[in-house]
């Protein structure tokens, strides 16, 4: 009797078992729409609170930041070549890791710009904005211009790491040259990530891995610059400070994916850092000078000059030249035991 | 000596040019599909709340923060996205236990105030954003039709920094964060910071 009672029973849930489910549902979100009420009317003295609804940074606002780099290349060419001033490129410094760095927190930079540039180029639906195509073309054109002043005092990383180099040490050459091609891989590997992302087979085992900017993700001083980030990411930005007061600026030289650019259109740049521009007296203290070992036979070496200036802060002739004591009075100083 | 230098500078002028020309030429290209203003927004029509927001800010505390939109709210005294109504009750009925791990959503009582049964009383519900961390509970718990779906995650631009490329966009599940060029539009139109 009871097997013939469900066999009647289990037919008739699975027919109106869903229609049942839709009804508890319907009977539940009543239960619930009870406590709902249409805003009400609390009398005259409540008003109702406007969700406030922060606005983007206005277009001027955007517009300024592209002023200030316009500036900041400008200052910087005048700083370097003109005045060639330590001094000078050292303020700039400041001012540059204090705006672009701990006001605009990094953002927008022209090394990460790289990949939007390469996104835009790749996939027709991707959207870029003026201000970022600004910030990729400018500093190019002003290396065009005068070699890389980009480096020397605006770019934020470049000058929160010069402003920490204390002693630095001389990289042995053939190492130097060696680690000066890793840009051109990290610039690959960046423009590959940024454009297709990665998706190969490698021994049977799939490495699947969709776009992404991959030097924003690794930038090591952001996360400093914004005080907030993942562990690792604000420890390798403490790891590329503390090596950077020792062997100048260290991000720059061998990793910077924009400087590998930079360094190519500095090379035939109108005007550049010269050794030196009015007398020389083959002192090589300028090259002594140089954190970067970018001074070769007393000879500015155009790719990898970060124009930072220290080498006429060594220099005898410019010391008498901003009316120091003369290069000769300087030079048998130096050489007196 | 004076030829070899002249012909070092005619290439390194030749260079130069082609340089110059090639940069412009890009610099065209790409501003012909530029945009003055595109910001990063949330559309609320293919958002599902579900935590990535909170996590892949490149921010500790993300820019994507809860909002309200207190047209829509119902000012309910049993808020979904308030308490968590699965909850154990306390002594006056009301479920004890709250959505939010922040702490961020904030109530009052507004009106005239019925001491006696809370059932009979008005609530406004504020976000405080020192606190709200974007993570999303609340809003999910407001959506219809437990709620009236008022609450919903909006990127506040005094927070974001306007990364080159959004980390939250790249995580997002639902290609929920859109570009938007006029700011509180979403591109098909539909009103993204209004209700």
């Amino acid at each position: 009797m009871g097997e013939i009672r469900a066999a009647r029973v289990v037919p008739l849930l699975r027919r109106f078992g869903p229609l049942l489910v839709v009804v508890a549902m319907f009977l539940s979100s009543v239960l619930v729409a009870q406590y709902q009420k249409a805003p009400p009317d609390f009398g005259g003295s409540y008003s109702f609170p406007t969700p406030t609804h922060p606005e983007p940074r206005g277009t001027w606002v955007r517009a300024l930041d592209v002023a200030m780099l316009a500036a900041g290349l400008g200052i910087g060419a005048w700083l370097v070549l003109k005045r060639r001033s330590r001094n000078g490129v050292l303020l700039l410094s400041v001012a540059s890791v204090a705006y672009f760095g701990f006001y605009r927190k990094g953002c927008t930079c022209p090394i990460g710009a790289i990949q939007n540039v390469t996104a835009t180029l790749v996939d027709p639906s991707y959207t870029i904005s003026f201000g970022v195509i600004a910030f990729f073309f400018l500093p190019l054109a002003a290396t065009l211009l005068f070699g890389r002043v980009f480096c020397g005092g605006v770019c934020p990383l470049g000058a929160v790491q010069d402003l920490v180099l204390v002693k630095p040490v001389k990289v042995p050459v053939g190492l130097d040259r060696v680690l000066q091609w890793l840009p051109y891989v990290y610039l690959g590997f960046a423009v590959l990530f940024a454009g297709w992302g990665l998706h190969v087979l490698v021994g049977g085992w799939p490495i699947d891995v969709g776009r992404r900017f991959i030097i924003c993700e690794w930038d090591p001083f952001v996360a400093l610059f914004r005080v907030s980030g993942a562990f690792h990411m604000l420890a390798i930005g403490g790891g590329f400070i503390l090596a950077g007061m020792f062997v100048g600026r260290p991000y720059c030289r061998w990793l910077c994916p924009y400087g590998g650019i930079l360094a190519l259109l500095s090379r035939v740049a109108w005007k550049n850092v010269r050794i030196t521009p009015d007398k020389e007296v083959d002192c090589g203290l300028c090259a002594d000078a140089c954190p970067f070992g970018a001074i070769k036979d007393l000879r500015a070496d155009r790719g990898h000059c970060l124009a930072c200036a220290r080498c006429y802060d060594s220099c005898p002739y410019e010391i008498e030249r901003r009316g120091g004591p003369s290069a000769e009075v300087q030079i048998a100083r130096l050489v007196r035991p | 000596m004076i030829e070899r230098s002249t012909r070092r500078q005619f290439i390194d002028r030749t260079c130069r040019l082609a340089g110059f020309v090639t940069l412009g030429g890009a610099a065209g290209l790409l501003a012909r599909r530029a945009s003055a203003s595109a910001v990063y927004q949330v559309d609320p029509l293919k958002c599902t709340s579900c935590d990535l927001c909170r996590t892949s800010c490149v921010l500790s505390l993300s820019a994507v923060k809860a909002v309200n939109d207190f047209a829509k709210c119902g000012y309910c005294m049993l808020c979904p996205a308030y308490m968590d109504v699965t909850s154990m009750p306390d002594e006056k009925g009301v479920p004890a236990g709250r959505v939010c791990p922040q702490d961020a959503l904030k109530r009052r009582v507004v009106g005239t105030v019925d001491p006696d049964d809370p059932n009979n009383n008005y609530y406004e519900y504020v976000i405080d954003e020192a606190r709200c961390d974007g993570c999303g509970k609340c809003v999910k718990a407001c959506l219809p039709p437990a709620g009236n779906g008022s609450l919903r995650l909006e990127i506040r631009y005094d927070r974001c920094v306007e990364c080159n490329e959004c980390a939250i966009q790249t995580a997002c599940p639902d290609q929920a964060i859109v570009r938007v060029d006029v700011p509180g539009l979403s591109p098909k139109g539909h009103d993204v910071t209004h209700g």
